[in-house]
């Protein structure tokens, strides 16, 4: 029983994380129609930043998380003057490889000034933490802090689209550009604070997640392959939708788990031998398949 | 323009001779270029850097004189019957990357133009590095990959110094064994349905694989029940779900193949989680780096790992405490096993090149088919090296063996390896069961 409790607290916990993760991701895709290829990148250099303050500062990882925020935001600003402003101009296709481009360039960026080598925390206030909840179901301290953190950055979002002013500008963007721009709402303004948005909440996720994750320049493709999935499942541009889908994702990783408890359960020899961890992230993916085929538009999808 | 030629021809030809009267002298020196391929940069940079290091360091015991050290190469400068001719190391880094490895071989041999091969660590990189060289007749010899499938491919141009996983694998069940039937130093005979349950966890190349499949093997051998056992990528950044999967499995005795910074995310994500067997044993690598022991401290007492050298050894062995005193003063660290093989490989190129007394391949081919090394001149704790010529295991050396440590504390404080098997060279008293994190 405690094998089932763990996996499900577990799910849970990694799915709002990644939930985290894919909420700049479907932020700037609902803002702007623009898949960014490049998102697992920011997460990378959040993780970078988190690690190397904590490590130069000598400060605890958890403080880091206002200078993530602020490198991301900036990124996101920068990448969208910088680059993205000039490929909206052109075709579909022209975009998915200018951030496909820009997701080459940060990696390489970060091969060159910090090498291949991983790189991990050792220390810290929450590091190599957990908590005992009974039942023999161990959750750790780190992910725990980064799933709060997670459920109220996702508040903090919802309530910024659905409650401000800013928010009404943003998703007036997102619906009719052309339209929002004629009632006076500065969309390229618009769009440049949902790249700050999604770079500043990617890197976020980043300095938490390094907490318990070790990084190196390579890490940001399995992240980005995940929050493709998330933001499919829970529809693109939704930001409700997102969570919940980080958290079905987050379940669907702790197959091996349940299948594991299963096996045990019923004394299944035959179970143990099929390497259900090894197969952990091919069911995230199936899922994609399936919803892509069976419902395009995601669970919570608003946009055709 | 003859005159000119027939002047330098006559200039060569004295120099030649001079070079062939004075064997030893100034003038007959060239270089013997062996190029070595290991992983110095990426997951297991560190063991890169060992590597590296124990490789150098016999180059330069063999290039210069040590007359206090009772190995042959310390005695001359140089390789004797070449003329005096010194090593020249070309390194290279593979990335544990098998395809680059292959394309780095390949660069050696065609643009550098090396006499031989030294490498590659990963036996994944050594299985295709070792394909090119057979491809250009080049030898290599290979002082630390563990698959043991690397010496079944029939190869003529590939020798392997380290003993391979299977012995190692062995020996791990032959001291479960012992446990059972209280051979095992301080440790009561342990009533075997206490240890029967295993699980296994192993990352996914060509390495880890094999042990992995080992594993399964053996435990059937020797009567004891694998609960649960699957393969995970070295490269993961996050091991939880397989550490509850381990846990799940309510294993006694949990077994791992693991390179460096896998194997301390292994173990941190097993202290998490509260893990509890009362067996931890790691298959060398990363279980035996000094990462490991640095970035885990205290934590780490009770754990076992397979090993060719400890510290210990320098204890039983006089050479091996003089190497180490050098291996000191250069990296600050002791010899592990990554440093002390990569050394004895480097070793064995030399007494083989002495033996051949020359650069020609198939020279150096037949010298190292009829090399034997004694164990008094090893650092490692084997019998000796001698390469197996004939029968299905093609170029592996038959007279290395495998140690067993574990991870104590002692008086001083300080955390250390002490030789639990064979149980006739024990260091000290076993702890068991392992107390818990």
């Amino acid at each position: 029983m405690d094998i089932l409790v763990g996996s499900l607290f577990a799910g849970l916990l990694i799915g709002m994380v990644l939930a985290l993760v894919a909420l700049g991701l479907t932020i700037i895709f609902g803002v702007m129609d623009i898949v960014n290829f490049a998102h697992g990148e920011f997460l990378m250099i959040g993780m970078y930043t988190g690690l190397l303050t904590a490590q130069g500062l000598g400060i605890d990882p958890l403080l880091t998380l206002p200078v993530a925020a602020i490198v991301g935001f900036l990124l996101g600003i920068i990448c969208y003057f910088g680059f993205i402003k000039f490929l909206l101009r052109g075709p579909m296709v022209a975009q998915l490889l200018g951030t496909f481009g820009l997701m080459l360039f940060l990696r390489n960026l970060a091969l060159l000034i910090f090498g291949s080598e991983d790189r991990a925390l050792h220390h810290g206030l929450l590091v190599g933490k957990s908590f005992d909840l009974g039942m023999g179901v161990i959750v750790s301290a780190t992910k725990l802090a980064c799933a709060t953190l997670s459920v109220v950055a996702f508040v903090a979002v919802w309530l910024l689209i659905n409650r401000t002013k800013i928010g009404k500008a943003l998703t007036a963007t997102a619906l009719n550009a052309q339209g929002a721009r004629y009632m006076g709402i500065p969309t390229e303004k618009m769009n440049a604070l949902a790249w700050g948005i999604g770079g500043g909440s990617v890197t976020i996720a980043g300095a938490l997640i390094v907490n318990f994750w070790s990084v190196n320049p390579f890490i940001g493709l399995l992240f980005t392959m995940i929050a493709f999935a998330i933001v499919a499942l829970g529809g693109f541009g939704s930001v409700p939708g997102a969570f919940f889908a980080g958290l079905v994702v987050g379940m669907i990783t702790e197959i091996p788990g349940f299948w594991d408890f299963f096996t045990y359960t019923f004394g299944a020899d035959w179970m143990v031998d099929i390497p259900m961890t090894s197969f952990k992230y091919m069911w995230v993916y199936v899922a994609f398949f399936v919803i892509m085929v069976t419902r395009p538009r995601g669970l919570f999808g608003w946009k055709q | 323009m003859r005159s000119i030629f027939r002047f330098s021809m006559l200039v060569f030809g004295l120099l030649a001779m001079a070079g062939l009267l004075a064997p030893t002298g100034a003038l007959g020196v060239k270089e013997v270029k062996i190029g070595v391929i290991y992983p110095l940069t990426g997951g297991a940079a560190a063991a890169g850097r060992e590597l590296r290091a124990g490789v150098e360091l016999a180059t330069k015991i063999a290039n210069g004189v040590m007359a206090d050290l009772p190995m042959t190469m310390a005695q001359n400068s140089g390789i004797k019957n070449l003329g005096g001719a010194k090593i020249k190391l070309i390194f290279k880094d593979h990335e544990g990357n098998p395809t680059l490895g292959a394309d780095l071989a390949k660069k050696l041999i065609l643009d550098d133009k090396v006499d031989g091969i030294l490498g590659c660590y990963f036996s994944s990189v050594t299985k295709t590095v070792s394909a090119v060289c057979e491809q250009y007749n080049v030898p290599m010899i290979n002082a630390s990959s563990t698959s043991p499938a690397l010496t079944k491919r029939g190869l003529k141009w590939f020798w392997r110094t380290t003993p391979h996983d299977k012995w190692f694998t062995k020996d791990l069940f032959e001291l479960l064994k012992g446990l059972t039937e209280g051979k095992v130093q301080g440790v009561k005979a342990v009533p075997k349905k206490e240890i029967k349950n295993l699980a296994s966890a192993c990352e996914k190349t060509e390495w880890g694989s094999h042990v992995s499949g080992l594993i399964k093997e053996f435990a059937k051998e020797y009567g004891f029940k694998l609960r649960k056992s699957f393969l995970y990528a070295a490269k993961s950044a996050d091991l939880s779900s397989e550490v509850r999967s381990l846990k799940a499995s309510r294993a006694d005795v949990m077994l791992f193949a693991s390179y460096t910074s896998d194997a301390i995310l292994m173990v941190k994500t097993l202290k998490a989680q509260k893990a509890h067997p009362k067996v931890i044993w790691g298959q060398d690598a990363g279980f035996e780096k000094p990462e490991f022991r640095s970035t885990l401290g205290d934590s780490i007492s009770g754990i076992l790992t397979r090993t060719v050298f400890l510290p210990k050894v320098v204890e039983i062995k006089k050479l091996a405490g003089q190497v180490n005193a050098l291996y000191k003063k250069k990296t600050g660290n002791d010899l592990g096993g990554a440093s002390a093989r990569a050394f004895t490989g480097l070793q064995t190129w030399v007494a083989v090149l002495e033996k051949a007394g020359s650069t020609k391949p198939a020279d150096i081919q037949a010298a190292a088919n009829a090399i034997y090394i004694p164990g008094k001149e090893l650092v490692v704790p084997w019998k000796g090296i001698k390469f197996s010529t004939s029968g299905d295991e093609l170029g592996q050396n038959i007279l290395g063996s495998g140690l067993i440590g574990q991870y104590q504390k002692g008086k001083d404080g300080k955390i250390s390896l002490e030789i639990v098997y064979p149980f006739d060279v024990s260091s000290a008293d076993m702890i068991f069961p392992f107390a818990g994190f």
